[in-house]
């Protein structure tokens, strides 16, 4: 705030920015019970704050997102020449593409199906990981009357990382029960047979740093200032 | 996916820097440039802040585009605007119901100095923090705080018609 601004119109801004303290609240309290003009004051700025916060969200348009495809497409394509290949920039794409978490249902019997998380951005994708489905399809004869298990990978982008490991309901929060293998291009990825169900999950970079995911769709607070990333694990669809 | 899970937060932004008629090209022109930005995102950083810096970016290109040559983004051309706007209104206060509150508002919003306007949205519209603000528009949380501060004052100023009506 500049000198422009009187000492009481300060302390109502900071009133309203919630930045005073309690002692500053209670003078200030005390300074609204005796002066009506500054009541009716704080009272209009607090009235335009709770409007504001109420403004409708405009609605997204219909064909919004495919446009969005459309253009973006259009884009890759002028930029094809000069863009770098590799497993960074199909990972990239990976994190851009529509969510669409697919069963891969190769064998009849297969009770397993594999959704790829990319953590680091991370998207649930679909991929078909016809290796993994097949081994998962050995392991179904033996666990029919289980509930079935679905193949998760996570994957996340570290390319500075020596160690990265994962870390949440699923290992009982012990990072070193999860390790995760380095691939090609900085990414990090392990594979993990989850039963349907929801999880909370960190990675753990370098044994020290926890880091959650900015593209999550949906975060828990961890009660520690962090967030925790949510895994939707859902059984498979009927054969 | 992610346009669809950030389209309406980018839009709405767009829609009130804007206003509806260029709002959905520049949201769509956003998630564009995030694509071809996206190798560079700072995975460490939040995707909604860079999201909403590129947002505010294609806005401030809009924007001079509009007024070529005659204002800064600076400028706080467009006080008296603000202020006249309870006296373009000639509809009875006593009928002015929540919906048309929002209506005026928004009006009131549109009619701010661009940076005045954009602090203010992301501050009470969006529910931004300083911190988060700063990162996205590049400003100090002080001249942030100043401009929050000035919108207020000129909102009010252009709304007390309404408030008037409340009592």
């Amino acid at each position: 705030m500049t000198d422009h601004v009187s000492p009481t119109e300060q302390l109502v801004q900071r009133f309203l920015d919630q930045e005073l303290s309690a002692d500053e609240r209670i003078q200030f309290i005390v300074a609204l019970g005796r002066d009506q003009m500054l009541r009716e004051r704080v009272l209009e700025m607090e009235r335009l704050v709770l409007d504001a916060s109420r403004l409708a969200r405009p609605a997204v348009p219909d064909g919004f997102v495919a446009q969005v495809m459309a253009r973006t497409a259009h884009a890759e394509g002028g930029r094809s020449a000069t863009r770098e290949g590799g497993a960074w920039s199909r990972l990239i794409e990976g994190l851009w593409a529509p969510r669409a978490l697919q069963w891969n249902l190769a064998s009849a019997a297969a009770i397993a199906c594999l959704a790829l998380i990319a953590i680091g951005g991370s998207v649930t994708q679909a991929l078909r990981w016809r290796e993994a489905s097949a081994a998962a399809s050995t392991a179904s004869a033996t666990v029919a009357a289980t509930p079935p298990v679905v193949l998760v990978r996570l994957v996340v982008v570290q390319p500075g990382a020596r160690v990265v490991q994962a870390a949440g309901d699923f290992n009982g929060w012990n990072p070193s029960n999860t390790p995760l293998e380095q691939t090609a291009d900085g990414a990090w990825t392990v594979t993990l047979p989850l039963e349907p169900g929801r999880y909370e999950y960190q990675f753990v970079v370098d044994g020290e740093q926890w880091i959650g995911d900015p593209f999550a769709t949906e975060q828990n607070d961890d009660g520690f200032g962090s967030r925790n990333a949510v895994l939707d694990v859902r059984p498979p669809e009927t054969i | 996916m992610l346009v669809s899970r950030h389209a309406r937060s980018v839009l709405s932004l767009t829609t009130r820097m804007l206003g509806a008629t260029d709002a959905e090209d520049v949201a769509q022109e956003t998630f564009v440039s995030a694509y071809k930005a996206l190798p560079r995102f700072q995975f460490s950083a939040k995707f909604s802040t860079w999201l909403y810096r590129i947002a505010v970016n294609k806005c401030h290109d809009v924007l001079r585009a509009r007024r070529p040559g005659m204002i800064s983004l600076d400028s706080t051309d467009g006080e008296d605007v603000v202020a006249s706007i309870a006296t373009d209104d000639e509809t009875p206060y006593h009928e002015l119901e929540q919906l048309e509150l929002g209506w005026q508002l928004d009006k009131g919003i549109q009619a701010l100095p661009p940076l005045y306007r954009e602090s203010f949205v992301l501050k009470h519209v969006e529910g931004l923090g300083y911190e988060e603000m700063s990162e996205i528009l590049g400003t100090s949380r002080d001249t942030l705080k100043m401009r929050v501060y000035k919108a207020r004052t000129l909102l009010c100023r252009s709304l007390a018609h309404l408030e008037a009506a409340r009592r």
